[in-house]
């Protein structure tokens, strides 16, 4: 077939020329993004950017949460009060609030690979030294550190925003995200076990758990080398040559900064967040010692139910983003929306559900359908985010993120700190706070595509005008705004199958339509 | 479609009962005298130190009080000051859910004479404030009876266990090394990086 450069989205199944002549495993759109999600495969430089990312995201999430399964050991060696552990697990969740943010600016700038194998290199030392911890001050302060890694999520979905297109974005956003976070249940399960481990062999409880961190440290610190050497920043190449040869500019800071904050779509989508992935962590931090007190199961019962609720990411983060773009095929941005809002107040209800409940099995039971729900939220939020901006993605990804991580500070500063609130009583309260803070949803409005109860504004904006806006006229007049156009012109599918696409002419719909 | 979702949020909430309790502490005659051999104040080092314990029957109870009694087991309990803020050891009257007394110091069968017992601290036992209550079980294993060496409040007779901090030389030793390789790899990680962009700028 002749190599058609001009358009969006070609069918050639397994090799595709684009007008540099380059060749790609996955067919690619007109920014070489590719435009299909094939999971078994671990070609470069897409699905190998995939699986780097989400396997280094998941040892972070591994080496940050690997202190609650261990609690009932760590607090008794290290005398805490419910104060300190709920103070640690703040302390876990807030440091990655700036530098989820920072992690944005820097994806802009410097790219995800070198971004993220920075960072997760940084946080490496604060993991190795968690077996040093000897009191309530040095155990906040390594789980402060080691929570900075948690940042690597704004990396990952950067990096799947620059890898895939329009159609499977939410999918690759979701299951990068959702496989990472599989790390907060998975270390539920692998913490225990490496703990009796090392037990059996004879090493006293209060210095096995020590020994048990070098494990996810370890882990973590072999995942950044992986990205280091194996990683690319986008299709084309790395930011570093990119620059160099003038394909890719560098951005100006400020300008980046200017029109993220400026987009109160964001800050939306940072409170939701908040209250899905934020809710998210809460529950990773409380959830072992919450079964191992309340329902009085022994350790490794405990991990493996707390475990269920992270593992669960496996699908149902992924299903949200696939959900995401499924609904926006038929019905566009407004689907993702309605879609959004509708499976996150449920996943609020049944939070509200798991508090009230007092035997063993039907909370666990309730516990899983919740962990669905939530999680499928995360996934929805990012099917979402990619279209916020186009100049200004990481800071976008970075407040979202960041605002995840408040919301899991407020939730656990109100509700999970102390003894003023029982567990149960403050897992209801989360539910009811989950409901009303995803109410923001309702006021996301795209000019171009319409928001939950409103069509595209009537000034007939299209794509072009909303991400052109982003770009002043010196900078047009040297051509930075180019990525952004053609994300605009792929991104018109947002608009769904309902609209009329007559209005355009578009190569999506078929010659018998016209 | 709604009332069913209705229907399955009510079930699920009748589901919510807790299942039947055990003995209640306030049930229980205090008919057992325990001492320990500690002096006001004494802080224990786990795996090192050890008290001497004796525990019996109070005479002023002698006579048929002490027939059902088959087995005595003397626990090591916390005092109110390392319950506080830490509901895992909470005291609770139902003594199935009861964790004030979480470590078994000594488990025999019931005489009718006192006996004593030489406990040597064990390393596992965490940093706190202590004392020690025995209770009388029925061949049932239910409690039946208990002493304390405490008063009613617990405020008198406690000693403090300082444990054991876990930490060894080799594994600080280990930890900060590794720590070093992870942040002279990142250094190592920009030099290459600057290389590469030094070598396309002189191309």
């Amino acid at each position: 077939p002749t190599p058609k450069d001009t358009d969006m989205e070609m069918e050639v199944p397994d090799a595709a020329m684009n007008s540099g002549g380059k060749k790609f495993a996955l067919p690619v759109d007109s920014e070489n993004k590719a435009t299909e999600f094939r999971i078994y495969s671990a070609a470069a430089p897409h699905m190998r950017a995939f699986h780097l990312s989400w396997v280094s995201f998941f040892a972070c999430f591994v080496s940050t949460f690997a202190a609650p399964p261990l609690m009932p050991i760590i607090r008794d060696n290290l005398n805490l009060t419910s104060t300190d552990i709920g103070n640690a697990g703040i302390a876990a969740v807030s440091g990655a609030v700036f530098a989820r943010i920072s992690m944005g600016t820097a994806c802009d700038l410097f790219g995800p690979r070198l971004a993220s194998a920075a960072l997760i290199l940084l946080t490496a030392p604060a993991v190795f030294c968690s077996a040093m911890a000897n009191s309530a001050v040095s155990f906040l302060l390594v789980r402060f550190f080691t929570g900075f890694s948690l940042a690597t999520f704004v990396s990952t979905q950067f990096w799947m925003s620059s890898m895939f297109s329009a159609p499977v974005v939410g999918t690759a956003n979701g299951v990068a995200g959702g496989w990472g976070n599989l790390g907060g249940g998975a270390t539920q399960l692998i913490m225990p076990l490496v703990f009796s481990l090392i037990r059996d062999i004879g090493v006293t409880k209060f210095t096995a758990w020590r020994i048990a961190f070098l494990i996810p440290a370890l882990f973590q610190t072999l995942s950044a080398f992986s990205i280091f050497f194996l990683g690319q920043d986008l299709p084309d190449g790395n930011y570093s040559r990119l620059q160099k040869s003038g394909d890719k500019h560098k951005d100006n800071f400020k300008q980046v900064l200017y029109h993220a904050v400026t987009n109160y779509r964001g800050w939306i989508l940072a409170l939701t967040y908040g209250y899905s992935f934020g809710v998210e962590l809460t529950v990773d931090n409380i959830i072992a010692q919450y079964f191992y007190d309340r329902f009085n199961v022994n350790l490794h019962t405990a991990g493996i139910i707390a475990a269920s609720f992270g593992l669960a990411n496996l699908f149902s983060r992924p299903g949200g983003g696939l959900l995401s773009d499924i609904v926006a095929k038929k019905f566009g941005m407004r689907g993702r929306l309605w879609t959004l809002w509708i499976v996150q107040t449920l996943g609020g209800l049944f939070c509200i559900l798991l508090g009230k409940v007092g035997s063993l099995g039907v909370s666990v039971a309730v516990m899983l359908i919740f962990s669905v729900f939530v999680q499928a939220a995360c996934g929805l939020t990012f099917g979402v985010v990619p279209f916020v901006s186009r100049r200004s993605l990481g800071v976008i990804s970075g407040m979202t993120g960041g605002g995840g991580n408040v919301g899991a500070v407020l939730t656990q500063v109100i509700f999970f700190r102390g003894s003023s609130y029982s567990t149960e009583t403050g897992i209801t309260l989360m539910g009811v706070m989950m409901i009303f803070c995803t109410l923001p949803i309702l006021f996301i409005f795209f000019p171009q595509w319409g928001g939950m109860f409103c069509g595209p504004s009537s000034k007939g904006i299209t794509e072009e005008e909303y991400y052109m806006s982003e770009w002043n006229s010196t900078e047009k007049d040297k051509g930075f705004h180019k990525a952004s156009l053609k994300f605009a012109d792929n991104s018109r599918s947002e608009r769904g199958k309902k609209v009329d696409s007559a209005l355009t002419p578009s190569n999506e719909t078929p010659p018998t339509h016209v | 479609m709604k009332s069913h979702l209705l229907t399955a949020f009510l079930l699920l909430f009748c589901l919510a009962q807790t299942g039947d309790g055990g003995v209640l502490f306030s049930s229980l005659p205090q008919t057992l005298v325990v001492t320990a051999s500690i002096k006001q104040g004494q802080v224990l080092i786990a795996g090192e130190d050890s008290i001497t314990l004796t525990w019996g029957l109070n005479q002023s109870f002698v006579g048929r009080t002490d027939e059902s009694y088959k087995e005595v087991k003397v626990k090591l309990c916390y005092a109110p000051i390392s319950q506080v803020d830490r509901k895992w050891r909470k005291t609770v009257n139902d003594l199935s859910k009861d964790k004030t007394c979480q470590f078994i110091m000594v488990n025999k069968p019931y005489q009718k004479l006192d006996q004593s017992f030489k406990w040597s601290v064990e390393k596992e036992v965490p940093t706190g404030t202590y004392f020690v209550r025995a209770y009388a079980y029925d061949s049932a294993g239910e409690e039946v009876a208990y002493g304390q060496n405490s008063d009613a409040k617990k405020s008198s007779n406690l000693f403090e266990v300082q444990g054991i901090s876990g930490r060894h030389l080799s594994l600080d030793v280990a930890s900060v090394c590794f720590s070093a390789f992870a942040l002279v790899s990142l250094i190592g990680f920009f030099l290459v990086e600057n290389n590469k962009k030094k070598r396309s700028t002189d191309n």
